[in-house]
């Protein structure tokens, strides 16, 4: 298991900074920098444009760019945001804490609802609990997150008045977990009913696999109640591919929900992405792709210790996967 | 299971309220006020760094956060009219080559130091030195003393400390305290000097105190979250008067939202004045909302033109007879907005004898003339303009111009201009009261935006404006310039458009128009 880590982790290496070159050439091939960003309100003075582009390093190649950056980050140094001036370690600090708690909210709520609605959807087809299953995966899958923002801000802010429009807090800082909540709830909301479609439809799928394997006929066999059978055997049995959904939410939550958080105006990774995308603010974009690939990278080798974990059948052996 | 997840609910929470988006210490809910009066603002756009020199974009989003910190001289309104602020009066001096300011004796920094003109001088002595690395620099250019990026040239810079509480600015060229105003008001601020130690002026920008910074506008800093939200609270010492609330907490928020939240009553106020289309005003009147009409310009569109690509002035004008300015006009402002034939913003006094009209069969004939083979010309616009574009390739379409729409956003747009990658694009712009607050800052040696090939003579026509003391004979040139504008046609104005304002009943005292000029008068502001 040890070797079999360490194995995964030296292949990870490359994978990582693969990750940072794309999206460090992805950004750079995007047209314009922050410097351009002035001309809507006002035209830079002569010379100026190219002073501020000296001044951020822009006016260097992007080979040269690229190496400076990958030195200090391995000196840990994520650099520093063009637009606000800060470390882009302090801006990060700050925005992961809100992003786990609303994305890990919502995507705890929708396990919460998913897991047993898809395990009872499998259990009973066409019931009522499939139904149900099916018309949530439908707004799950079908209605833009976008809308949904909306639409419940429509409904729970404007006509009902019961919850807040936006941001985290009332007063601009915390002031109590009443006002946090009321707060966290409808974006938490939204991202719950955006996830809540792939995992029900992977536990009911996985359930019914599971439910025509041998193993179940033989449970049944030896007199075990139907409850028995699914919650004993069956689920246990689609553990893994529905794991496998659960936790690869785990970078999402890291990383944030652009779309909800920049709607909601709500301090997180997502919205720090989206302002830094629109700003090319370079160092910020490249700062939080780092965090979401090491989420994605790390995760990937939790899954595979927890399929070891959750199936004895799993075993490994250095350099190759599980099986 | 169950203790796993609400111990992990819990531990999250925790950590939730010890969030360090603060950088200064911020009260506890025990000593925040029961009845503590709060104005929610929305922002659809980060601002830059909190130090005002600092900010690479330049953006309005940033002047709108510094106008709250810091002081400005003055305070302008919509209609180009200027009120006291840091200066409480000003008059030319040296034949018009420099201007007074007599500085607010009350006026002091939220530490309690008074500002005096000796930080106004060591500020712009300090932003303009070549080793200052200050992005906003090139505000100073006006001043003698320093190149066209405002850096000191060594020779003596144009400010100085008359009395203690009189600044002296020395301009290059003749400038009234009012076009100076006017012109360069919203990014000149006065900067806490006596806090910056023996900071060499190469570290400035990096220092600590632009993380909780110290000013001496309406407003103190309590907290930050760099890009997303900004807590601010009353300064009571202001000396035009402590704004009417206790906090003002600034969140940056999705553009759709910014309305919805102001009728669900969760915001008080939006920048920029609140502004809203005509179809959204409706749906605002609905919600029990006033709307006011703002009665001057508040955005100026044009026609970007690549005058490298587009090379025949024949062609230029062509294109400017047949776009139907009138129903381009209605389509984007509904009725609220003017077409015109130049970029002199109506209202500030200055007119020119050119006009306008759509005329199909002469836009063919130029189009001859100028010899049009046929080309495809590309047309970048942001996605809100898509439908304004797809009725100006229709209408260019009629005299035979061929256009391909683009859809870029912003920042792409401006670098395709820039680069030459577009021969068009549609973009608009606050206007200024002054003649030439378009085309000077556009048709220069480093911001020759349109790639026009021979600058000379609008470096000549600029330099006759400026330079020209007397209001018949500037006017005069003005409309030889317009006239020479309207020949050579680098641009297309299109029309001047005026905003409508929804006002939330949550706050009294808001001079919504003014907002275009990114300056608000927080001071006057009271929640009830």
């Amino acid at each position: 298991m040890g070797r079999y880590l360490r194995g995964r982790l030296v292949t990870a290496i490359p994978v990582f900074f693969g990750i940072t070159l794309i999206v460090f050439l992805l950004l750079h091939l995007a047209p314009g920098s922050i410097v351009d960003l002035a001309g809507e309100g006002s035209a830079r003075a002569a010379g100026q444009a190219a002073r501020v582009e000296a001044y951020l390093g822009l006016d260097r190649s992007l080979p040269a760019q690229y190496a400076a950056w990958l030195l200090d980050l391995l000196r840990g140094d994520l650099g520093t945001s063009y637009a606000s001036g800060k470390p882009v370690s302090a801006l990060i600090a700050q925005r992961v804490v809100p992003s786990l708690l609303l994305t890990g909210t919502g995507v705890l709520l929708a396990v919460g609802i998913a897991l047993p609605l898809g395990v009872l959807a499998a259990w009973k087809p066409r019931s009522g609990w499939d139904k149900a299953a099916s018309a949530l995966s439908l707004v799950s899958f079908g209605v833009p997150g976008f809308f949904l923002c909306l639409a419940g801000i429509f409904l729970f802010s404007v006509v009902l008045g019961w919850l807040p429009s936006h941001g985290m807090y009332a007063s601009g800082s915390f002031s109590g977990l009443g006002d946090l909540m009321r707060h966290l709830v409808l974006p938490a909301g939204v991202v719950c009913v955006s996830g809540l479609g792939g995992l029900i439809k992977q536990t009911r799928s996985a359930c019914l696999e599971a439910l025509g394997e041998d193993y179940i006929t033989t449970a049944r066999a030896k007199g075990l109640n139907d409850r028995a059978v699914m919650v004993r055997h069956a689920f246990r049995g689609a553990l893994i591919p529905v794991l496998t959904t659960v936790l690869t939410h785990i970078p999402h939550i890291i990383g944030g929900s652009v779309v909800v958080e920049r709607v909601f105006g709500w301090p997180g990774m997502g919205s720090l992405l989206f302002s830094g995308i629109l700003s090319r603010d370079y160092p910020v974009v490249m700062g939080v792709t780092v965090v979401i690939a090491l989420a994605v990278l790390l995760t990937n080798l939790l899954l595979d210790v927890i399929y070891g974990l959750v199936d004895p059948r799993v075993r490994y052996a250095a350099g190759c996967s599980h099986g | 299971m169950k203790r796993i997840l609400s111990l992990l609910l819990t531990l999250t929470l925790l950590l939730a309220g010890c969030t360090p988006a603060a950088e200064t210490p911020v009260p506890t809910p025990m000593e925040t006020p029961a009845e503590e009066r709060v104005v929610r603002y929305g922002l659809s756009n980060a601002w830059d760094s909190l130090m005002p020199y600092n900010s690479p974009s330049g953006s309005n989003y940033s002047r709108i956060i510094y106008d709250k910190l810091y002081d400005r001289l003055a305070y302008v309104h919509a209609d180009g009219t200027l009120d006291a602020r840091a200066a409480v009066s000003w008059e030319s001096a040296d034949g018009g080559y420099a201007a007074l300011f007599c500085l607010n004796e009350a006026a002091a920094f939220h530490d309690g130091t008074p500002v005096t003109a000796e930080h106004w001088v060591q500020t712009i002595t300090l932003m303009t030195d070549p080793d200052c690395p200050a992005p906003g620099r090139s505000v100073f250019a006006v001043l003698a003393g320093t190149d066209d990026t405002g850096a000191a040239t060594g020779e003596r810079l144009g400010v100085e400390a008359v009395e203690p509480y009189t600044l002296k600015l020395t301009f290059k060229a003749p400038t009234t305290p009012e076009d100076f105003l006017l012109d360069r008001n919203r990014e000149f601020y006065v900067l806490p000097t006596h806090l910056l130690g023996e900071s060499a002026p190469e570290d400035v920008l990096s220092l600590e105190l632009w993380n909780a910074p110290v000013g001496s506008g309406p407003c103190k800093f309590v907290s930050e979250t760099a890009g997303s939200q900004l807590v601010l609270a009353s300064n009571p010492d202001y000396p035009l008067g402590a704004p009417g609330f206790d906090r003002l907490v600034i969140t940056v928020m999705d553009k759709s939202n910014l309305l919805t939240s102001l009728i669900a009553g969760d915001l008080d106020y939006y920048a920029f004045g609140g502004s809203v289309s005509v179809e959204d005003a409706e749906l605002a009147r609905q919600a029990g909302l006033t709307v006011l009409e703002g009665e001057v310009p508040n955005t100026f569109f044009e026609l970007m033109l690549n005058n490298e690509t587009i090379a025949s002035a024949q062609v230029r004008r062509a294109m400017d007879l047949a776009l139907d300015k009138q129903s381009l006009c209605l389509q984007s402002t509904q009725g609220m907005g003017e077409p015109t034939a130049t970029d002199l913003t109506p209202g500030t006094g200055y007119t020119a004898p050119v006009t306008w009209s759509r005329d199909v069969e002469q836009a063919r004939a130029l189009l001859e003339e100028g010899g049009y083979a046929g080309q495809t010309y590309k047309l970048a616009c942001t996605a809100n303009r898509s439908g304004l574009a797809a009725l100006m390739q229709q209408q260019l379409d009629e005299v035979g111009i061929t256009v391909l729409i683009e859809t870029v956003d912003s920042a792409t747009m401006f670098s395709g201009m820039v680069d030459g990658s577009y021969d068009m694009a549609i973009a608009s712009h606050t206007p200024g009261a002054l003649p030439l607050w378009f085309t000077e800052s556009r048709l220069s040696e480093g911001n020759n935006i349109f790639h026009v090939a021979d600058l000379a003579p609008y470096a000549s026509y600029f330099s006759e404006i400026k330079g020209a003391a007397d209001a018949a004979v500037r006017q005069a040139l003005v409309e030889r310039f317009q006239e020479f504008l309207a020949g050579e046609r680098p641009f297309i104005p299109l029309w001047f458009g005026r905003a409508l304002h929804v006002q939330s009943p949550t706050v009294e005292g808001i001079d919504y128009p003014s907002s275009s000029f990114s300056n608000e008068n927080v001071w006057d502001w009271v929640k009830p």
